[in-house]
């Protein structure tokens, strides 16, 4: 379904990447871990877009992604979170998760993931004045409302407690459905444990194969 | 009501149309410092078409339109890979281009035994259309108001859409729209064209109002006052531009005495408004705290 | 021979839009921001100077001094007023419309100072001879001098003095500059300083040469001086160097053949031009975008 292949990044004469592939079908759930500055951030970017490869190429299907643009990615259903939970803070919450969900054929979807995920009471607010742990599941909300292939979540675990952490995994597993594969890229084993199948371990300037059997 | 009262009014209504211009680049996360060109074509070929062609005034602020649109189109596809400085600085150049082909433009024709049209730096006068048509200050102050309240209309219909917030994401967090399968160059296209479109029709009313339009009139002063009227009123609503309109001419008239001094006041309360309250007096945290006070008292 | 007259009366000029530029390039360089009331700045100095001249008494020098002491306060002014307050990396076009706003206000207490449309400013009086065909201005070339002397004292500070080494080192990594304890706040206050002083003695040069100012004055210089910060590369000091010698060189050919009108014109096509095709200008400066992820961890 999805495949990155021999995926190389360099970046002012320091190699990042080195012969990085990646390979998904639907609904399966990996983990990439991996000590920082090993590249997991460079990867999430190149898997959505956000950076071009030095080589190797992306397909998702029969769309061959390799150095289109970032909302191309996103069109084609390669949906992410970030770090730091992006959201525009000039707008409600409701507002932004209503114009993900805009589609007619997105709307039941969207009730049915704003009911289970306890947002309703905060739709009104701003991102700033919503908790970070709501905040994550809203963007993950955001994420899934679109029906995608696949959800890639950046580090969802910084800044919340082992039983917000918990909640929240609980909740991705109820709300992710049969056919989205995820991929969480993280450093907490117990939330991986949690949310995946498999995970692998990115180790510096060594090729990495990924394969979920 | 008293004609002067009525040509400030007027000219308040006018440089409104420019202001919203810069708002609608600034929306897109863009700052242009040559708004004012378009808005100098505009005049120009409103003038055109009414003198030179003795067109309908409505074909002149359509043709108005159409070309301040295209002139913002091909500035947004020449400078579609800059952003930021860089683009704010390419829009001043492109504009004093714009204003040094204008002041090269001679196309004069004689009719009625008057010479007609475009000369150069002396610029294009006896645009008689308010004469020829028995508009007075207050008629065409009624005519700019009712232009400008259905431009409103529409822009906040516009606010209220999809696209606005589209718009914003775009402007605001260009990673974030993509990472929503937003293509940021549509959405700085769109909405640099339709600024264009703006200040052409505000152009095409400033020509007919003011009879006679020269390139010096349209220098980059006038735009980039259009700028700050747009920030300081805040990008909230589409009324945060006439906002800063009303507190700059507004605070223009109420002192004359002061007049000298007024730049130097209005300039330093900028700066200092900025310190303070850089997103403007309408932001959009304002703008919807409003409404949802409106919201609850009506339910 | 025509040609080579030409090119050296652009050069003369240039010199004196290379330092407008430097004063662009240094505040764009360390602190990526665009200080539009530089050239305000400049005017203010100019005409304090002249209006301060009938109790100086002190003559040409006394001008040059005042207008570099006043360019440098009113620099000082804008960066407490416009760009002190705001530091942090998507203020800077919050902080350039600020400082546009004191352009406005800067203009206006300089016409305060000067009323009418132009006001004499001295300039020295020193011959004129000829190199050869060429017909050469002592005082431009006097100028010129001034100029390259700045220059150089510019750059014996950036590269062989403590605080250079400061300067620099922010204007690489301002973040990591803070974390190792460089007071970046009050760096900004020295850079404006310097880009002040610097942009008073190019107005010195280019008003005396010209022998009088105009309130047109502040919006001229800015232009000028940020045309020349862009042709070379927006922030690269020797960028702005060349840009400016190449801007004078190229205005003055245009001049010459075209006329005084397309003159204009060609600086402005040309700067729009470079920024077109190469952003990065002549020295191919790295376009910071705001969204360059490289920068940014998402």
């Amino acid at each position: 379904m999805f495949s990155m292949q021999g995926i190389c990044k360099s970046f002012g004469g320091i190699e990042v990447l080195s012969d990085i592939s990646l390979t998904l079908q639907s609904g399966d759930r990996i983990g990439i871990t991996g000590a920082n500055g090993v590249g997991k951030s460079t990867l999430i970017n190149i898997a959505t877009g956000f950076l071009a490869p030095d080589h190797g190429w992306i397909q998702l299907n029969d769309l061959m992604l390799t150095n289109c643009p970032a909302w191309e990615f996103a069109r084609a259903g390669i949906r992410r979170t970030f770090q730091s939970s992006r959201f525009l803070q000039t707008a409600t919450l409701g507002e932004q998760l209503f114009l993900a969900g805009h589609a007619p054929e997105y709307r039941n979807r969207l009730a049915d993931l704003l009911d289970h995920s306890n947002l309703q009471s905060s739709l009104h607010l701003f991102p700033d004045e919503i908790s970070l742990p709501l905040l994550r599941k809203a963007e993950v909300v955001r994420g899934l409302v679109t029906q995608p292939e696949i959800l890639i979540l950046d580090e969802p675990s910084a800044g919340l407690t082992a039983d917000e952490l918990h909640q929240f995994g609980t909740f991705l597993n109820q709300q992710l459905g049969r056919k989205t594969a995820l991929v969480v890229v993280e450093h907490r084993l117990d939330f991986m444990a949690i949310v995946t199948d498999t995970v692998v371990e990115m180790k510096l300037n060594q090729g990495l194969q990924v394969r979920a059997d | 009501m008293d004609p002067y009262l009525a040509s400030v009014l007027t000219n308040m209504t006018l440089i409104a149309f420019l202001a919203i211009s810069a708002y609608l680049v600034l929306v897109v996360g863009e700052v242009s410092f040559g708004q004012q060109a378009f808005f100098g074509i505009g005049a120009y070929l409103t003038a055109s078409v009414t003198v030179l062609a003795d067109g309908h005034v409505i074909w002149a602020l359509l043709t108005a339109v159409v070309g301040g649109a295209a002139g913002t189109l091909v500035l947004g596809l020449l400078t579609i890979r800059l952003s930021g400085l860089y683009f704010a600085i390419s829009t001043l150049c492109f504009a004093e281009l714009l204003r040094f082909s204008l002041l090269q433009t001679r196309f004069t024709q004689i009719i009625d035994g008057r010479k007609l049209g475009p000369d150069g730096p002396e610029g294009f006068s006896n645009i008689r259309w308010i004469f020829d048509n028995h508009f007075d200050a207050t008629d065409f102050l009624l005519l700019s108001v009712t232009c400008l309240t259905v431009l409103l209309l529409l822009l906040f219909g516009l606010a209220r859409s999809r696209l606005m917030l589209q718009a914003r994401m775009v402007g605001n967090d260009p990673i974030l729209a993509q990472s929503q399968g937003l293509n940021p160059t549509h959405y700085r296209l769109g909405f640099i064209t339709l600024s264009g479109a703006v200040a052409g029709f505000g152009g095409g009313l400033f020509a007919l109002f003011n009879t006679h339009i020269e390139p010096a009139m349209f220098g980059v002063m006038l735009g980039v006052h259009a700028l700050t009227y747009s920030i300081i009123g805040g990008l909230g609503s589409p009324i945060g531009p006439l906002i800063g309109v009303v507190l700059d001419i507004g605070l223009l008239e109420s002192i004359r005495q002061l007049a000298a001094y007024r730049m130097i006041v209005f300039g330093g309360l900028v700066a200092l408004f900025l310190v303070f309250r850089p997103e403007g007096i309408l932001s959009h945290r304002l703008v919807a705290r409003l409404k949802r006070r409106w919201g609850r008292r009506h339910v | 021979m025509n040609t080579l007259q030409t090119s050296l009366d652009g050069l003369m000029i240039g010199s004196t839009y290379a330092l407008i530029g430097i004063g662009f390039a240094l505040v764009f360089g360390i602190m990526r921001r665009i200080n539009l009331a530089f050239g305000a700045c400049l005017l203010f100095g100019a005409s304090l100077a002249i209006y301060l001249e009938p109790w100086l008494g002190w003559g040409v020098w006394g001008l040059f001094l005042v207008t570099m002491v006043g360019a440098a306060l009113a620099s000082a002014y804008v960066e407490r007023l416009c760009f002190a307050p705001h530091t942090k990396r998507t203020q800077s076009m919050t902080a350039m419309i600020a400082s546009f706003a004191i352009w406005m206000q800067l203009d206006e207490i300089s016409s305060q100072m000067l009323p009418q449309r132009t006001h004499a400013y001295d300039g020295l009086e020193m011959p004129t001879f000829w190199l050869g065909e060429i017909y050469v201005r002592g005082d431009q070339l006097l100028h010129f001098c001034i100029a390259l002397i700045s220059i150089l004292l510019l750059y014996v500070l950036l590269y062989k003095t403590r605080l250079g080494l400061l300067i620099r080192a922010t204007a690489d990594n301002p973040e990591t500059a803070y974390l190792l304890g460089v007071r970046v706040p009050w760096l900004g206050f020295i850079i404006f300083l310097l880009a002040g002083i610097l942009g008073g003695v190019g107005a010195f040069m280019i008003l005396s040469a010209d022998g009088y100012v105009t309130p047109m004055f502040g919006m001229w210089s800015t232009f000028k001086g940020l045309l020349a910060m862009i042709l070379g590369g927006l922030g690269s000091l020797p960028g702005a160097v060349i840009g400016g010698l190449i801007l004078g060189i190229v205005e003055t050919h245009a001049g010459a053949s075209l006329g005084a009108e397309y003159r204009d014109m060609v600086t402005f096509g040309l700067v729009f031009l470079v920024l077109i095709i190469r952003p990065g200008g002549l020295m191919g400066v790295k376009i910071y975008r705001t969204e360059s992820l490289a920068q940014e961890r998402i």
